[in-house]
């Protein structure tokens, strides 16, 4: 799908759903900050997909590392963030995937320049 | 998928709470005062080490100063790390490692010191599983080398509960500690664009720390040089490549994360300079094991907590810059019990004290942080 919206900053998953919805998503997701890299999961290049209907919001998201902890706290404030936008009619669901596995490909242009690449 | 069965679970307490949760409770209710019990007496029994007089009516605190090491690394930070990582791996069963950790703390207090490091092998057999499990979920240098640091866990919990001289042991514990610390921060280099001579160097370092325990446990003169050394030329390492110099100069949490780390890494050289000292007959054993233990891992758990705690317990803490007291306390106070003494043998109970004071602190800025994040969202309720 084009984007709506020439000057949105590039947002790296697909994203299926309301036009108008897109934007807010994808700003709720900036706000998710992992602190352990001082970046948005959105720049680091965690959220695989977001698809919205009548009724939920499916998010797909995986981490750096199986090894992670702090999986249940990052969905947890995605989940907090999310419900500030959609509406309280639909509910969401966060799903945590391992495929593909995250690789560096996945960052965004501004979390290279942050990680000085 | 696992996610939305957690979060049935917890939706669960705010309605009927089924036996199998009510369960889950007290066994967590328990954990969090063995845990907390562990620190406490490690705490305790250091400080009778160091020289603090502490009123004879204590029962339990000659065994806590006997048992001090085996408090700190294998029933504090063992049951710490292993929620941490059953937190990650989702099995039931890996909770066994945390708890069985935990437990060793209240046998050793009670005098069954045998009962204690066999609970500590069993917890480190479990650890070693659990890591297995994750390095088959995702094969990277990472998961790998946390299956080395529960290894390291489990031969050295072996060794002590076979009676192995303390010169033996302790590498292991260390090493475990290390380890684990090394493959999480390993994780997030990722982020950063390798150079080429990094991973090779990173497997070199850490194998000769691997060296140096067993040649510690083989009594070769070789060990503290060794092991000292590669202590330094990992330090080195992470301030080379770890991402904390990047995110340093964000703002917030992760600036703070990032400032704990730093300093956790100068302190990581400083043992390893103490431990090689130390092996050529330098009075610099104390240093050797506090910078790593209090300067190096403390400044990691100092570093995390905030978002440890709520990944873990569920616990939200309110961030702020409050959080920088402890933290420099504890610089602080490490400085004066390294270097008082240089001057003083008696300063070295005035500095241990201090370390426990910058520990005590953080903990009631822990507990602020919690009230702080409640009353905040009491006031303005989340849209969930």
């Amino acid at each position: 799908m084009p984007d709506p919206a020439p000057s949105a900053p590039e947002a790296s998953y697909p994203y299926s759903g309301p036009p108008a919805l897109r934007r807010p998503i994808e700003d709720a997701l900036r706000r998710v900050v992992d602190p352990e890299v001082a970046l948005s999961i959105v720049d680091v290049g965690l959220v695989y997909g977001v698809a919205v209907d009548d009724a939920r919001v499916h998010v797909r998201v995986t981490m750096t590392s199986a090894a992670c902890p702090v999986a249940d706290w990052i969905v947890d404030e995605l989940r907090a963030e999310l419900s500030r936008v959609v509406g309280p009619q639909r509910s969401i669901e966060a799903e945590l995937v391992w495929e593909p596995p995250w690789s560096t490909e996945r960052m965004s242009a501004r979390a290279k320049a942050f990680m000085g690449w | 998928m696992e996610h939305r069965a957690h979060e049935r679970a917890r939706q669960g307490l705010h309605g009927l709470v089924s036996p199998r949760t009510a369960l889950r409770i007290a066994v967590r209710g328990v954990l969090t005062l063995a845990i907390a019990t562990s620190l406490v007496a490690g705490i305790a029994g250091g400080l009778l080490r160091a020289g603090v007089a502490w009123p004879a009516t204590v029962t339990w605190l000659p065994q806590a100063a006997l048992a001090h090491a085996q408090l700190m690394v294998c029933a504090f930070l063992g049951s710490v790390i292993g929620v941490e990582r059953a937190v990650a791996v989702k099995r039931r069963w890996a909770y066994a490692t945390p708890v069985a950790a935990a437990l060793s703390a209240v046998a050793a207090l009670s005098g069954a010191a045998a009962a204690a490091a066999w609970l500590q092998v069993a917890a480190a057999l479990v650890f070693v599983a659990v890591n297995a499990v994750l390095l088959s979920r995702q094969q990277a240098a990472h998961t790998a080398w946390l299956l080395a640091a529960a290894l390291a866990w489990l031969t050295g919990n072996t060794l002590h509960a076979r009676d192995a001289a303390a010169a033996a042991v302790v590498p292991w514990w260390f090493a475990f500690l290390v380890l684990t610390i090394v493959a999480e921060r390993l994780e997030m280099t990722r982020l950063m664009r390798r150079r080429r001579a990094a991973a090779p160097l990173l497997t070199l370092l850490l194998s000769a720390l691997l060296l140096a325990c067993v040649a510690g446990t083989l009594a070769l003169p070789i060990a503290g040089m060794l092991y000292g050394a590669a202590l330094t030329g990992l330090a080195a390492w992470l301030l080379a490549f770890d991402i904390a110099r990047r995110t340093v100069r964000a703002r917030g949490l992760p600036r703070y994360m990032a400032v704990c780390l730093l300093g956790g890494y100068a302190w990581l050289a400083v043992s390893g300079v103490a431990w090689w000292a130390t092996s050529l007959g330098a009075p610099a054993r104390d240093a050797a094991l506090h910078a790593l233990a209090l300067g190096f891992v403390f400044c990691m758990v100092l570093a995390h907590a905030p978002v440890i705690l709520p990944a873990v317990a569920g616990v939200k803490l309110q961030f702020g810059r409050v959080f920088y007291a402890p933290l420099a306390v504890l610089h602080g106070s490490l400085l004066m019990r390294l270097l008082l003494p240089v001057w003083d043998a008696r300063a070295l109970a005035l500095g241990a004290a201090a370390n426990a004071a910058a520990i005590a602190l953080f903990a009631v800025t822990v507990i602020a942080a919690a009230l702080a994040w409640h009353r905040r969202n009491a006031r303005a309720p989340s849209p969930r």
